[in-house]
């Protein structure tokens, strides 16, 4: 999926930058303040979107380091030790989290276009180089493995606008299993 | 592809390699292989109308020896491809009588969604005038000498490109179009592309175009053309792009008659008169060719330009004619037959050709901000993966 939020973001931004702002009423503060805050904004989220899961990661991290200080340190009465089992239960929990946490999302972008680039390179060859049987054999396979794939990308981009069908589109949501499920 | 392959900076060598791989026409090549020369450089920078018609009066002064003035300059909307500006001129043509003529600059951007040549553009509208509606042509800069890009200069043309009162299609289909509009628009629309098909190209000055020779070498030009741009734009591979390429280059139909092609023939691309819905001028001619006549064919009864006649269920080809009439009147009108097999390659081509001006193009441009509407070409990259999902079915059902 190349239609990701950094490109869009950029985009925006120029808009707004070379096309909205100068067309605005100089007079009117609210409306320029307004944009100003909108351009500010999106830089801001622009710089966020690459580090946020790193970011949480880190935090988790030392949450569970904190978590383990913290029962070696605390002790008192009854509602300590209630507290102090929510703190052991969380921390187990943050444990479990952080330990399937192994890659990053740009791993992850960058291992589908490894894929993509293979498949496609072994598509060329075996239609420049295999007999006709093989050819249609994996020609079966690349149809079929991209229906699946091209219904969610349709899925995913449903708001623009270009289905002449909109309702014969599952919602993106039905179609991706939790990060967690096996591997079909 | 190697992994230190930087597009957005593409290498003297890496171009080679481009220009090497892919057999195209030589103008082609040259629009290409300019955009990609370019692409190092920087964004694209809002021009203002002062220097664009500075530069227009560079390049008038060059290329016409009178003396002239120019005014009342400005923007026209130019899709997402090109700059447009509207200008009037005072000025003697060919030495005579002194008039004012309104024109239309028509100018590239920083990398345009669509690397043509605009000699090409200047060249074909300049030979099919007089034998469609098109406008008069005046000047070109084909490599921007004077102009912040290159760019011609032709007449203004009046008329719409729809009515005022067309109507939104069904589920996002083109427009509909009122009847009595369309029952006049329909005969033009079939005999103008007769007469693109069989026009005499052969003393035509187009030395911008190479000519095929007869069989499958139109087709094996137009899919590099199109394989070509999809390896220098874009970011991520795809399979299924590779069995389309693939697929492509295995079924070229053997082409024995060699004809104009317009390359975006569709309702939209003309101007009309609203009072006497006559055709005024057909426009945007800068992905023609000389080629299979099926490709226009094929693109002309795409869906995408469709809309539903009253009755709800029949589709008519842009929104004027349902698709048996279309082929029967354009069969009697040119004379020339239309072969479904053909059409059906041409959609795949069309679609492909497509996914690789919105899933390469499209998202190389607005990464490297070239155009003056990013945001719209960030946008259009949405439309590919329904575009590649068209070729997936058409190609299941070529069997």
């Amino acid at each position: 999926m190349e239609m990701r939020p950094d490109l869009q973001i950029k985009t925006v931004i120029k808009a707004m930058t070379e096309d909205v702002i100068p067309a605005l009423d100089p007079d009117n503060q609210l409306a320029q303040q307004a944009a100003q805050l909108t351009i500010g904004t999106l830089t801001l989220i622009a710089q966020h979107l690459p580090l946020e899961y790193r970011f949480d990661c880190d935090e988790l991290r030392r949450l569970i380091e904190f978590a383990e200080q913290l029962k070696r340190d605390a002790g008192g009465g009854a509602g300590t030790a209630l507290a102090l089992a929510e703190l052991t239960a969380a921390a187990e929990t943050g444990a479990d989290v952080i330990d399937r946490a192994r890659a990053e999302p740009s791993e992850l972008l960058d291992a589908i276009r490894l894929l993509r680039a293979a498949g496609s390179r072994t598509v060329a060859a075996v239609f420049s180089e295999s007999d006709e049987t093989t050819r249609k054999a994996v020609q079966a396979t690349v149809l079929a493995s991209s229906k699946e794939q091209l219904l969610r990308d349709r899925a995913w981009l449903i708001i623009q606008g270009w289905e002449p069908n909109p309702e014969s589109v599952p919602r993106i949501e039905e179609l991706l299993p939790p990060v967690s499920g096996p591997v079909r | 592809m190697s992994s230190t392959l930087d597009k957005d900076a593409p290498s003297a060598r890496w171009i080679a390699q481009m220009r090497a791989k892919y057999q195209v026409e030589r103008e082609v090549d040259r629009a290409l292989t300019r955009k990609l020369e370019k692409r190092s450089g920087p964004p694209h920078q809002p021009v203002s109308i002062e220097a664009m018609v500075a530069g227009l009066r560079a390049m008038i002064s060059e290329q016409h020896p009178g003396d002239f003035r120019i005014s009342n300059a400005s923007w026209l909307g130019g899709g997402a491809s090109k700059l447009q500006m509207g200008f009037s001129i005072d000025w003697s043509p060919d030495g005579g009588e002194r008039r004012t003529d309104k024109m239309i600059l028509r100018t590239d951007l920083a990398e345009s969604l669509h690397a043509t040549s605009r000699l090409r553009e200047y060249q074909i509208v300049r030979a099919l005038h007089g034998t469609l509606p098109t406008p008069r042509t005046y000047w070109v800069d084909d490599e921007g000498h004077h102009l912040p890009y290159p760019g011609l200069v032709y007449s203004f043309e009046r008329g719409v490109a729809k009515p005022a009162d067309a109507q939104a299609g069904v589920s996002g289909l083109g427009t509909k179009l009122p009847n009595d509009v369309r029952k006049q628009l329909e005969p033009q629309f079939i005999e103008h592309l007769a007469k693109l098909h069989t026009f005499e190209f052969a003393d035509a000055e187009l030395y911008a175009f190479d000519v095929p020779e007869l069989g499958t070498q139109s087709s094996e030009w137009a899919v590099n053309w199109w394989d070509r741009v999809f390896e220098e734009d874009a970011e991520e591979e795809i399979p299924l792009v590779a069995l389309a390429s693939a697929w492509l280059h295995s079924n070229t139909p053997d082409t024995q008659h060699l004809s104009i092609v317009h390359g975006d023939y569709r309702v939209g691309n003309f101007l009309f008169d609203e009072s006497t819905n006559q055709i005024t001028a057909w426009l945007d001619w800068e992905l023609s060719r000389i080629g299979d006549r099926h490709q226009d064919l094929a693109w002309s009864t795409s869906h995408a330009f469709a809309a539903y006649a009253d009755d709800g269920k029949t589709l008519l080809v842009s929104g004027l004619v349902p698709e048996d009439e279309f082929f029967e009147a354009y069969e009697k009108a040119s004379g020339l037959s239309v072969d479904l097999k053909t059409v059906h390659y041409y959609k795949v081509f069309n679609a492909y050709a497509m996914v690789a001006m919105t899933l390469g193009t499209a998202y190389r441009v607005a990464r490297n901000g070239k155009s003056h509407q990013d945001i719209l070409q960030a946008w259009l990259l949405g439309v590919g993966y329904l575009l590649l999902d068209n070729i997936r079915e058409l190609i299941e059902e070529a069997g």
